[in-house]
């Protein structure tokens, strides 16, 4: 069995990028969106994420400005 | 994510590497999309073979996973994904009007169509999932199911014909429920790690 390589991946930064995202934009502005399960972001989370579990993501897409960056983990 | 989102980033390394405060590698090791141009033939084939990888992923996993609880589920959702492997076959064969058995169309059809992929272990060491962590396991099968759900309702959006749309949301449907299942049991175990 093999995994095909058909995903268009999206861009992918790491946290020294990510700071420097929100560095040169305002806090504000850069969405920090956590993905998981609320008992993992009960457990640790970036200061000022947004938790929406995957599992809502598609239903509350309305909650997300469109033109914002969002950095998702 | 698609949906007008122009300005998305995936985190690489996740929570994981932040707690550390260091760069894990530049690889892209996060949330994939498929690929939104295709037929709904194509999108059958693609399906297809990430039912059979979800299968894989989850006998491969309840293997590997100690709790008892996670073994039944990976077990039944692998259960599931044979009978979604069924009916991508049947759609197939109402689309192009050939006939396969579920061995031949894997065998023929989706096999090649996967040549120069990844293995299953190449795909987890691209993760960088932590196998001992249940709770990184279900994270991962999470995001696979996800990404399911996002090819079967694009499909569908993109079929003109109402039966092959109508299986693909019926898929997609279950699909959703997976995660709700997989999403409510991380829930539920409180000690999982």
């Amino acid at each position: 069995m093999k995994w095909k390589q058909f995903f268009t991946p999206i861009s992918s930064i790491n946290w020294e990028e990510a700071h420097q995202l929100v560095a040169q934009t305002s806090e504000q502005d850069v969405i920090l969106l956590d993905v998981r399960q609320p008992k993992e972001y009960t457990r640790g989370h970036l200061p000022g994420a947004k938790l929406i579990p995957l599992g809502d993501l598609e239903n509350r897409l309305a909650e997300l400005e469109k033109d914002q960056p969002i950095v998702i983990y | 994510m698609g949906k007008g989102f122009s300005k998305v980033f995936n985190l690489t390394g996740g929570i994981k590497a932040w707690k550390k405060e260091v760069a894990v590698g530049s690889e892209d090791t996060g949330l994939y999309l498929f690929r939104s141009e295709g037929s709904p033939e194509e999108a059958v084939i693609t399906g297809f073979g990430l039912e059979m990888g979800l299968r894989d992923f989850y006998l491969s996993m309840q293997s590997r996973v100690s709790r008892e609880s996670t073994k039944a589920l990976f077990g039944k959702l692998a259960g599931i994904e044979i009978l979604h492997q069924e009916r991508l076959v049947e759609l197939y064969t109402e689309i192009t009007g050939t006939a396969h058995t579920m061995t031949e169309f894997a065998e023929k059809i989706v096999e090649p169509a996967m040549e120069g992929g990844l293995s299953t272990e190449d795909f987890l060491g691209l993760y960088k999932v932590d196998l001992n962590s249940e709770l990184e396991v279900l994270g991962l099968a999470l995001a696979i199911e996800a990404q399911a759900l996002d090819l079967y309702l694009r499909a569908a959006e993109r079929s003109d014909n109402g039966n092959t749309s109508k299986v693909l949301l019926q898929i997609a449907e279950e699909e959703r429920t997976h995660i709700a299942r997989l999403s409510n049991y991380i829930d539920d175990q409180q000690d999982l790690t």
